[in-house]
């Protein structure tokens, strides 16, 4: 497999963070807690990237933050060279167009079969005819392995089929940018590697920038180009899998390895234990 | 002392905040109505959805109020020795009040819960975030077209909800205790006024239709994407959409029906 690119690319990168802050406002206006903190990070076409980091990191809201759901307070980002947040809600309708997004849990529309589902982007954005949906649906499905599948309903299918099939729907309309949150959680082993496989060969297949979202260590390293590593919202190490392996950097090393402690406690912040249990005096 | 009247202020700010953000929705909702209309067959579909699941509920509920209003509007009237204006009473209650009212509560029974239920379980599975990525936007796509399909169903099984209560009138008033056939029908033909009773009625079941299925989406839409936030959201939408129901019912009648 095909490894590192470096992250300085030789054109323009595909998608572009610049120094982004974010906190998710309240009703009243007021900022919540502070999800990301002067973030950096590019993706050219063609390669994949891994976002990876512990729970609460803020790997998510980047993902958020790329598909213009929510603004940052600070910062800029840019995807083909425009600035998602700039954008009025036409052009940023436009601009989602041309991404694909894989959500955790598939989040298949419930209400319809699976060949519904996959067609739904198809219908709602281009006017083809009915044999031609049928035939890219058909297509989309098997390349995910489920055309024999397209009958079912989405209750009717394994959490890993669900996510396959949320796949063929993120790439429907050949997005340039697709992204994927978690798409290893909860999966088999055989499940697991068959989506890995998957996402490297989608990704090379359409010449799309990926943005892989992933707690998955050793899956993710084999398939990715590169990778950034986030803590508490800030960016502490990025670079090629072999970088990462080789890191000597504790919060790496202990993701790297899985230790229980280290530089992420185990322990949520807490009182002395003996003190909460009223032992001490 | 101190923090009940930051309490107090804390709850008030929200409300504002909450009922601020109902209005834009509201305003959204307006604009991003176009779909609902150019692809109708969405709206037919919740249409049959809504108030096609609604009609058992609604049909039988017409049948005994009529049956109730029959046997008591009899006991009343026949004191006076006027049990001849039975129909006038029973079709009178029924269109001007008991259809719109009874039917919008029962509607946010059986069909705005389900819309609530609905639109925060698609909210808490993130369809609704998987459609906005797909650069479809949910309020055009899922919220109009269930808005106004509740909108449209709601006037017209008021409409069913009356004549059928008016039939279980006839059940009770003249089949069963007698009261003349004639007189049950042409006294509710005579002081029935089509405009002032029928239409006022039916104008009352169309805001009852946008406010409860309104309330319904919003509940949904605003929902916290949890089990238990979708339990309480579904919860909102029946206390809601019952108060505004009877609230704007009074206020509905006060305009409509006060003379001088």
């Amino acid at each position: 497999m095909s490894i590192p690119a470096s992250p300085e690319p030789a054109g323009q990168p595909f998608v572009a963070m610049q120094g982004v802050s974010f906190a998710y406002p309240t009703l009243t206006g007021a900022l919540g807690r502070q999800i990301l903190t002067g973030v950096d990070l590019q993706v050219k076409r063609g390669q994949l990237v891994a976002l990876m980091g512990g729970s609460g990191s803020g790997k998510t809201t980047i993902l958020r933050l790329l598909g213009g759901q929510v603004k940052p307070q600070a910062g800029t980002v840019l995807v083909d060279g425009q600035n998602v947040h700039a954008l009025k809600s036409r052009e940023l309708f436009e601009l989602r167009r041309r991404m694909g997004m894989l959500f955790q849990f598939g989040a298949l529309f419930t209400d319809m079969s699976v060949f519904e589902n996959v067609a739904f982007p198809l219908r709602e954005h281009t006017d083809l005819p009915e044999e031609a949906i049928r035939d890219l649906v058909l297509m989309k499905l098997n390349a995910v392995g489920l055309r024999g599948a397209q009958a079912l309903m989405p209750s009717q299918v394994s959490g890993g089929m669900s996510r396959r099939i949320a796949l063929a729907r993120a790439i429907a309309l050949d997005p340039q940018l697709i992204m994927y949150d978690e798409p290893f959680a909860g999966l088999d082993p055989i499940s697991l590697g068959q989506t890995a496989n998957l996402i490297r060969t989608l990704g090379d297949a359409l010449g799309a920038a990926s943005i892989i979202v992933t707690h998955d260590v050793e899956e993710s390293l084999q398939i990715v180009d590169y990778v950034y590593f986030l803590a508490e919202g800030k960016i502490v190490a990025q670079g090629t899998p072999d970088e990462i392996r080789a890191s000597e950097m504790p919060y790496v090393k202990q993701f790297v390895t899985g230790a229980p402690d280290g530089p992420v406690r185990f322990h949520y912040p807490a009182p002395e234990y003996a003190a909460d249990l009223g032992l001490s005096r | 002392m101190k923090s009940f009247i930051e309490g107090l202020g804390h709850g008030l700010i929200d409300s504002v905040a909450k009922l601020g953000y109902a209005a834009r929705l509201f305003m959204l909702l307006l604009r991003n109505s176009g779909m609902a209309f150019a692809r109708l067959r969405l709206t037919i579909a919740q249409i049959h959805f809504i108030g096609n699941y609604s009609l058992v509920i609604i049909v039988v509920s017409g049948l005994f109020v009529g049956f109730v209003l029959g046997l008591q509007g009899y006991n009343t009237l026949q004191r006076y020795g006027s049990e001849q204006a039975l129909g006038l009473l029973v079709a009178l209650s029924l269109v001007r009040e008991l259809g719109p009212v009874v039917t919008a509560l029962l509607f946010a029974g059986r069909a705005g819960t389900s819309i609530t239920a609905e639109i925060g379980l698609m909210k808490a599975g993130e369809q609704l975030s998987a459609m906005e990525m797909m650069a479809v936007s949910p309020i055009a796509r899922v919220l109009a077209p269930r808005f106004w399909a509740g909108a449209i169903s709601m006037p017209l099984l008021a409409a069913l909800f009356s004549a059928v209560g008016v039939f279980g009138g006839y059940i009770v008033g003249v089949v069963m205790i007698g009261v003349d056939d004639g007189a049950f029908w042409s006294q509710m033909q005579n002081g029935v006024d089509w405009l002032e009773d029928v239409g006022n009625g039916v104008i009352k079941s169309i805001v009852f239709g946008l406010a409860v299925t309104f309330i319904a989406v919003f509940e949904g839409y605003d929902s916290q994407p949890t089990p238990e936030g979708v339990s309480r959201a579904t919860t909102r939408t029946v206390v809601s959409s019952s108060l505004a129901v009877l609230a704007l019912d009074f206020i509905l009648t006060a305009l409509m029906f006060s003379k001088g």
